[in-house]
């Protein structure tokens, strides 16, 4: 295929912009025309995908519409309308099929998410506090310039300070952001095992269709668009969910079955993700942590589990291995490559070491964003299918043992051997590690398609 | 032998509806009636009756016309589709069937043309086989277990994911003692009923996934 063109695409699409600090800013408007002025405004300020040979910049912004959103914006009903289903319907009426129920269940959610205020997420990452700062007064100068909207209450985020420096580490402990597929035409240091596996063993890139709507996909489709065409090119949909990790009750948890497990607490904790916590792949190096390994970008993701399909090593329901299956389920991997999505995001929260006093009560969490061309194919079908459930695992009904709804009553089968160090051992009684505190479904629409909702030229006909 | 797979059973029946202008409703409108009102789970006549891996019963009013260039075509009557994956041998299948939930068998094949009524046994089975078309192709994902077979062994894994979790850790001595009498209880355990095992589930929401 030919060369994207990255100047038409946000470049939040693209890459993940490895800067540490964000703020998510939600609004709502109320005011078609004035919205539209206001887009046009902040057009200027929408950091594309164009490559950053004269370093990064000190902050980025970029921009995503809900359905409700688009409605307001008074987009033609006919465009409306040729909108996926699930994105119409938005997040919350899609809690049924997602599993969000119970202790994720939309009435728990944060106050923005219970109502449908959200019409538009506006995304600012930046290196500083000072830069995070100024860009959002900016951007608040706008919107009272022009009216366009108002600031419902934003979200904050930041990677884990640890010793003064940020890390790529969550709040659980776990070194984060491994598994970003590569797609053709994304121009990105791809390393082994981000794509998808071919069957002489090597990783070639996804087809961009699985990110980017307007391109074919790795079924050789285009991905259900609405018009006009120009509309949906070179954009895509994000999912976005803030998840509250109990962090108490991770330790806790952890603290009373590890006595029990042979393999000791930290092989316990690398049990559920699946990598050791400094991110070091357990199929790789299943009895210690290896750093060598874990910060080689040709090896950290450069792993199949064909040959632990006993899943001795790696557990067949630890969280990467569910996720992004690679081989397992046989097939050249056919079965997944369909399943997958990009994840950008950040932590939010106060960072709190091993053994100092925590609660589940404090703010902390990830918030968790998926890029993908299809979100009920990709991101739904793994929540629902990998996450909340374990059939295609061969695990039954068990959930996700980290990301598991299991209300107290989930359980996790750690796969052994005869070594004292490597025994089998169950874990049960899971309680929910991870809850659900809102969100919801996006349009993340190219540069061309901001412009044309800008200038009220969304024509379907 | 397309309608076997190992030792499960591919089953397909088409039986004509009773097409009756004096009927009211008609007769296919009360066959939706009956099967709406059905229920899942241990009370379905599926799994009060033995052998039913997955069953489904669909009212067929006609082939869909889909307009030009497809040329028009209808069938010569309604039908009720009848599939079930289910274990063995049919004659035995069927047999259950009529010994168990003969009651429901008539109130939704006694809409169907020449029906003869589950009380008179080889009729019914002979009924049943005359309305038999070949499955060719179907998926059962139950290892060549039977009903059964395939209760039990949930059961089992059920039990011992609850004894090791329970367990873990005990004190050799004292393990190997209970798990004797662990296993001897879970060898004395009556097979859990069949509709037992999942989450209870409405018939409207069965599979629904939109």
């Amino acid at each position: 295929m030919s060369k994207l063109n990255e100047t038409d695409i946000q470049g939040f699409v693209l890459r993940g912009y490895n800067l540490p600090l964000a703020r998510y800013l939600f609004l709502h408007f109320e005011d078609a025309s004035r919205a539209r002025t206001l887009i046009g405004q902040l057009l200027h300020h929408v950091t594309t995908g164009q490559r950053w040979d004269g370093g990064k910049p000190q902050s980025t912004v970029n921009i995503a519409f809900t359905h409700q959103g688009l409605a307001a914006l008074e987009l033609p009903d006919a465009t409306l309308l040729s909108f996926p289903v699930e994105f119409q319907q938005g997040m919350k009426k899609r809690a049924g099929i997602l599993g969000d129920t119970g202790l994720n269940s939309p009435e728990r959610w944060d106050e923005p998410w219970r109502e449908d205020r959200v019409h538009a997420w506006l995304g600012i990452n930046a290196q500083s506090p000072a830069a995070l700062d100024s860009r959002c007064a900016e951007i608040l100068g706008l919107l009272q310039a022009t009216g366009g909207a108002v600031m419902l209450p934003s979200q904050d985020a930041a990677a884990v300070v640890i010793d003064g420096k940020p890390t790529t580490r969550e709040h659980f402990g776990f070194t984060d952001g491994f598994g970003n597929p590569d797609y053709l035409g994304v121009d990105r240091s791809a390393q082994p095992g981000q794509g998808k596996l071919m069957p002489d063993g090597t990783w070639a890139p996804l087809a961009t269709g699985e990110l980017l709507l307007g391109y074919a996909d790795e079924a050789g489709e285009l991905p259900v668009v609405p018009v006009p065409h120009i509309l949906a090119s070179n954009g895509t949909f994000m999912v976005y969910r803030k998840l509250h990790q109990n962090l108490a009750t991770f330790r806790a948890y952890l603290n009373e079955h590890a006595p029990l497990y042979g393999g000791g607490r930290e092989k316990l904790a690398a049990k559920f993700i699946g990598r050791w916590r400094d991110g070091t792949p357990l199929e790789l190096s299943p009895d210690n942590p290896d750093l060598s390994i874990a910060h080689d970008p040709k090896r950290s993701t450069n792993f199949t589990y064909g040959a632990d399909s006993e899943g001795t090593r790696c557990p067949i329901g630890a969280h990467i291995r569910r996720v992004h299956p690679r081989d397992a389920f046989g097939f050249n991997g056919r079965l997944i490559n369909r399943r997958r999505i990009t994840r950008r995001g950040l932590p939010y929260g106060q960072f709190v070491a091993e053994g100092e006093p925590v609660s589940d009560t404090e703010e902390r969490g990830v918030i968790f964003m998926a890029l993908n061309a299809s979100i009920s194919r990709q991101f739904e079908f793994v929540q629902q299918q990998w996450i909340e459930y374990g059939n295609d695992a061969h695990l039954g009904n068990d959930k996700d043992v980290l990301m598991g709804n299991h209300g107290g009553h989930g359980k996790f089968v750690v796969q052994g051997d005869a070594s004292a160090m490597n025994p089998p051992f169950i874990c049960s009684k899971l309680p929910n590690f991870v809850e659900l505190r809102g969100g919801d479904y996006f349009f993340l629409p190219s540069i061309t398609a901001l412009g044309m909702i800008a200038m009220d030229l969304v024509d379907p006909r | 032998m397309p309608n076997k797979n190992g030792n499960v059973y591919g089953l397909t029946i088409l039986s004509p509806i009773i097409d009756d202008d004096k009927a009211t409703p008609s007769h296919d409108l009360q066959i939706r009636r009956y099967l709406a009102t059905l229920p899942t789970g241990e009370r379905s006549p599926f799994a009060l009756a033995p052998g039913t891996h997955l069953a489904r019963l669909v009212v067929m009013d006609d082939v869909i016309y889909v307009g030009m260039p497809a040329c028009e075509e209808h069938l010569e009557s309604k039908y009720l589709v009848f599939e079930s994956n289910c274990d063995g041998e049919l004659d035995n299948y069927l047999n259950g069937l009529a010994a168990s939930v003969s009651e429901q068998l008539d109130a939704i094949w006694s809409h169907c043309v020449g029906y003869p009524g589950a009380a008179n046994r080889q009729a019914f089975i002979d009924y049943m086989k005359a309305c038999q078309i070949e499955t060719t192709f179907f998926f059962a994902a139950v290892n060549d277990k039977s009903v059964s077979e395939t209760l039990r062994a949930l059961q089992t894994q059920h039990a011992v994911a609850d004894f090791i979790a329970s367990h873990q850790g005990m004190d050799p001595a004292r393990l190997q003692a209970e798990f004797a009498q662990f296993v001897a209880e879970l060898r004395s355990a009556p097979v859990p009923k069949a509709g037992s095992m999942g989450q209870p589930r409405d018939i409207k929401t069965g599979g629904r996934n939109e």
